[in-house]
């Protein structure tokens, strides 16, 4: 395999002195949807915190890249072209939909690379420019994650984690939310998706890891996995 | 008697003895000295102690940002004083009125306190503080004397000698303060104390498991109300006045700094903090402006680098000269283990980190499990 | 009260409200981005007045000096209070009782930068006078000194700037962020560590330009830095924590309630009543005008 975009080994991160994630390792190769699920509790969210730097590990690598960035504040993370989508979207509510967009681009300093980013944004998610004046805390669920989705485009990025974006949604709203995720797939967007839900994930996933107590304990393609009855019993439930 | 029967389980015979030491030496200082000016900087410093010692339960220990403290402090001074010479009680008990009334007036600011945040209710606390002030500087009645300060109260040792009078202050002012800060480590030990810091730590667990954060909060504050009141009456007689200038932010800013630099929440926090910055005032008093400056300086770096306050600081030396300690004994033990089988080193570590613990003075988690036992 | 009580108490609350919106501004805007009590804007305004009365009196330059100077000297010690009492706190924020321990530590600087100045000037109260003189009579007796003028328009006019800075430009939006959603702002790569020390230097320098105007209207001395702290945390709590149009009507209200009482019981008891008005919103609406209730009530 060429260098893994995102190469994670022996992390090791959790909040005071239990640790939630335990030895995890996964790897994401370019232009890759690897989509890891697992039940609530077991680290996924941690995980995503673990990565972008919102949470500092106590032991492990995470590769962006090649370049080591565990432990490093998200700015310089983020920065270095990881973007994560956090859970219940992260926007900011008082804003409007542009302003929320424009903070999506900070890192351009020049105004004009920051107006193309966002014309490129609207492009891409029209229903996000209808709302454009309209501030955050205003907007269904549905349009929220797709904000969020948007402003994660504002600027190049070489990876964008996701966070459960079906969370809280409505089946409809999740639709949406998915066939945008997928136009972010076809323009070749490497995703590291985390859910709960598996049942959405088939149409894009290229690769499932299954998390269990804070390590991953399953990797495989989709239809190898919803094949395999144990793990449908145990993780999937009904399909 | 095990540790946990113990009121004081970290206090061990020898320990009491250095206090009891302590106690004897300060008692015996007025009998060597006869300096009345240094004996006058001292007992002031007692009775500042006695007020930082009900602050510190106030603010340490109920963790309540209580910034009104001087004023309920004043008022039971200038309570003591009302009573001294418009009623016929003897000194002793207008100085104990004080205590009384600074106590009901503190339990009166507990209730607004409780729905409020700590920056809010640091605000509504010193908002009171200053109406208080004015409202005294203000009166006109001559009931208070206003900004010239209360007339003169005969005090507790009015009819002795002027070199008596002063070791009978200092005295009862010792007794106070050994008493006080007893006592005020007793409750903080008792239901009561864990209790109250349980409602500072983890107020809505506390609250779901049934304890009244509002009668504990009351309780705290009827405690170190009647305390600041006493210091109150005891300053009154002590100086035979008192005035507004007892209150304000600059006394306020070097009574907090005492208590931060000393460790809030311990039991020796303000002994250290007063005795430390009594030292620096008295040898600055010609120069405010610097006194105040290193004064600010010291709380900047003890809160940004040790924010336990010296207390702290001391605990955790010891703590980390125990656990060396501990190495050695270790090692040695590891040492003689090798010979023999390989387990022994770990039961050797044991005794080590054993040791170490019990060289803790605050184990919270105790209390915390101390608490659970005791309300199940 | 007579019509001239009126329209004095109206010209008294224009000035006074827009000086001490000045000031506040400067607070909500640090608690906003850091969620901290600054209390070493007072001893910035009493920098301010200080850098005022070199300039004018001692040097004999105009009042623009004066404000740039004042404005360059309390951002630069803004920046350093903010690295030295806040910064070094911000990395066990979750483990500490951050509000309390940054309300200490900025205090203590407020203690150190008044006692040097005492140390250095001495306690004396010193005049600042400014260059403009005369006025405007604005009703039979009510007499509108240029100069007061002129320190309202700049107040109102800073004010709007910052407005301006805040909803328009990159960094001013990051700061606005960073009030909102900590953890959000920084995966959009914002450099708190940067943000966080301009944005109290930022707010510092808009107290110091106040002192400018506080020292020409009172005057300079070490101690004057304590009186504009309260004025500013009763602004501040009036308006609702966090809000800065709160603090903007919350200035003037203060300015009306402050001017009324002089008028009506005299300045003795301005204050008092203040205070008074403070504590019965702390205990009946503890968030102010604009501010949220979560954050003021448990």
């Amino acid at each position: 395999m060429t260098t893994p975009i995102l190469a994670v080994t022996d992390l090791w991160a959790g909040y005071g002195r239990a640790p939630v994630i335990r030895g995890l390792e996964v790897a994401v190769a370019p232009g890759e949807v690897a989509v890891i699920i697992g039940p609530n509790g077991h680290g996924k969210t941690t995980f995503l915190r673990a990565v972008s730097g919102l949470l500092k590990p106590s032991r492990g690598e995470v590769l962006l890249d090649g370049e080591p960035v565990q432990g490093r504040a998200p700015e310089y993370v983020s920065r270095l072209g990881l973007v994560h989508v956090p859970q219940g979207d992260g926007l900011f509510a008082e804003m409007t939909v542009e302003e929320n967009l424009l903070m999506g681009a900070f890192p351009a300093s020049s105004w004009r690379a920051r107006r193309r980013a966002l014309a490129r944004a609207y492009e891409l998610f029209p229903g996000v420019r209808d709302r454009a004046r309209q501030r955050a805390r205003t907007l269904s669920g549905g349009e929220r994650r797709l904000t969020a989705l948007a402003r994660g485009l504002m600027r190049p990025s070489r990876i964008m984690l996701i966070d459960e974006p079906s969370l809280g949604l409505a089946p409809v709203a999740i639709d949406t939310v998915y066939e945008a995720i997928a136009e972010l797939k076809a323009s070749s967007t490497t995703i590291l998706l985390v859910e709960e839900n598996f049942t959405h994930v088939g149409g894009i996933a290229d690769a499932v890891h299954i998390v269990e107590m804070g390590v991953i304990v399953r990797s495989g393609s989709f239809d190898d996995l919803s094949r395999d009855p144990t793990v449908v019993g145990t993780y999937l439930g009904s399909l | 008697m095990s540790a946990r029967q113990r009121l004081f389980p970290s206090m061990t015979p020898a320990r009491w003895t250095w206090v009891a030491v302590l106690v004897v030496l300060v008692a015996a200082f007025p009998l060597a000295n006869r300096d009345q000016y240094v004996l006058t900087v001292i007992v002031t410093a007692l009775v500042l102690l006695v007020l930082n010692t009900s602050w510190n339960f106030v603010l340490g220990v109920a963790g309540v940002w209580n910034f009104g403290q001087l004023a309920i402090y004043a008022l039971g001074g200038y309570g003591a004083g009302i009573l001294m010479l418009h009623t016929p009680l003897p000194p002793w008990l207008a100085v104990l009125g004080g205590g009384v009334i600074a106590a009901v007036i503190s339990v009166l600011l507990a209730f607004p306190t409780l729905r409020l945040y700590g920056i809010y209710t640091s605000l509504l606390t010193f908002a009171f503080a200053e109406i208080v002030q004015y409202v005294i500087i203000n009166d006109g009645s001559g009931l208070t004397g206003g900004s010239f300060g209360f007339p003169t109260v005969p005090g507790l040792y009015s009819s002795l000698s002027p070199d008596a009078s002063m070791r009978a202050y200092y005295w009862t002012v010792l007794g106070v303060v050994v008493a006080s800060t007893v006592s005020l480590a007793a409750v903080n030990r008792s239901h009561l104390g864990i209790a109250i810091r349980a409602v500072r730590d983890a107020p809505a667990y506390t609250a779901a498991r049934g304890i009244n954060p509002l009668r504990y909060r009351v309780i705290a504050f009827a405690i170190s109300g009647f305390l600041a009141g006493i210091a109150g009456g005891l300053y009154i007689s002590f100086n035979q006045s008192i005035s507004p200038s007892a209150m304000g932010l600059t006394p306020m800013s070097i009574d907090v700094t005492m208590l931060v630099i000393g460790g809030l929440g311990t039991v020796f926090g303000p002994l250290i903090g007063t005795a430390l910055l009594t030292i620096v005032q008295t040898s600055l008093v010609d120069h405010p402006g610097i006194e105040l400056t290193i004064l600010g300086t010291f709380l900047l770096i003890v809160v940004v680098f040790v924010p336990g306050g010296l207390v702290g600081l001391i605990a955790r030396t010891r703590n980390r000269v125990a656990a060396w300690a501990a190495e050695d004994e270790v090692a040695a033990a590891g040492d003689e283990a090798s010979a023999g089988t390989g387990a022994a080193p770990d039961a050797a570590v044991a005794v080590g980190e054993a040791g170490a613990a019990a060289a803790q003075d605050t184990a919270g988690e105790d209390e915390t499990a101390e608490m659970r036992r005791r309300s199940s | 009260m007579s019509t001239t009580d009126l329209v004095g108490i109206l010209v008294t609350t224009f000035i006074l409200g827009s000086i001490y919106g000045l000031v506040a501004i400067g607070m909500t805007l640090i608690y906003g981005a850091l969620r901290i009590l600054d209390m070493s804007q007072g001893s910035m305004v009493m920098i301010g007045s200080f850098v005022g009365w070199g300039v004018l009196v001692v040097a004999g330059w105009n009042p623009f000096v004066a404000i740039l100077l004042a404005f360059a000297a309390t951002f630069l010690l803004g920046t350093f209070t903010q690295l030295v009492s806040v910064q070094p706190l911000m990395k066990r924020r979750h483990e500490i009782d951050f509000e309390m321990l940054t309300f200490i530590t900025t205090f203590a600087v407020a203690i150190v930068f008044t006692n040097l100045a005492l140390e250095i000037f001495g306690p004396q109260q010193r005049n600042v006078t400014f260059v403009i003189s005369g006025g405007i009579n604005v009703y039979h007796g009510v007499n509108l000194p240029y100069q007061s003028l002129a320190m309202a328009v700049v107040s109102i006019v800073l004010m709007a700037a910052l407005g301006v800075f805040l909803a328009r430009t990159r960094w001013g939006m990051a700061i606005r962020a960073v009030a909102q959603d900590l953890d959000a702002a920084r995966l959009m790569g914002v450099p708190v560590g940067k943000l966080y020390p301009l944005t109290m230097g930022l707010a510092s320098a808009l107290a110091g330009i106040a002192g400018v105007f506080l020292g020409g209207l009172y005057f300079a001395s070490p101690q004057a830095g304590d009186q504009p702290l309260l004025i500013a945390l009763i602004v501040v709590i009036f308006g609702g924590l966090g809000s800065l149009p709160g603090t903007v009507y919350a200035a003037y209200a203060i300015g009306l309630i402050q001017a009324t009482a002089e008028v009506l019981v005299g300045t003795t008891w301005a204050l008092p009543i203040l205070y008074a008005v403070i504590l019965l919103v702390l205990i009946v609406r503890p968030q102010g005008l604009m501010g949220k209730p979560s954050e003021a009530r448990l």
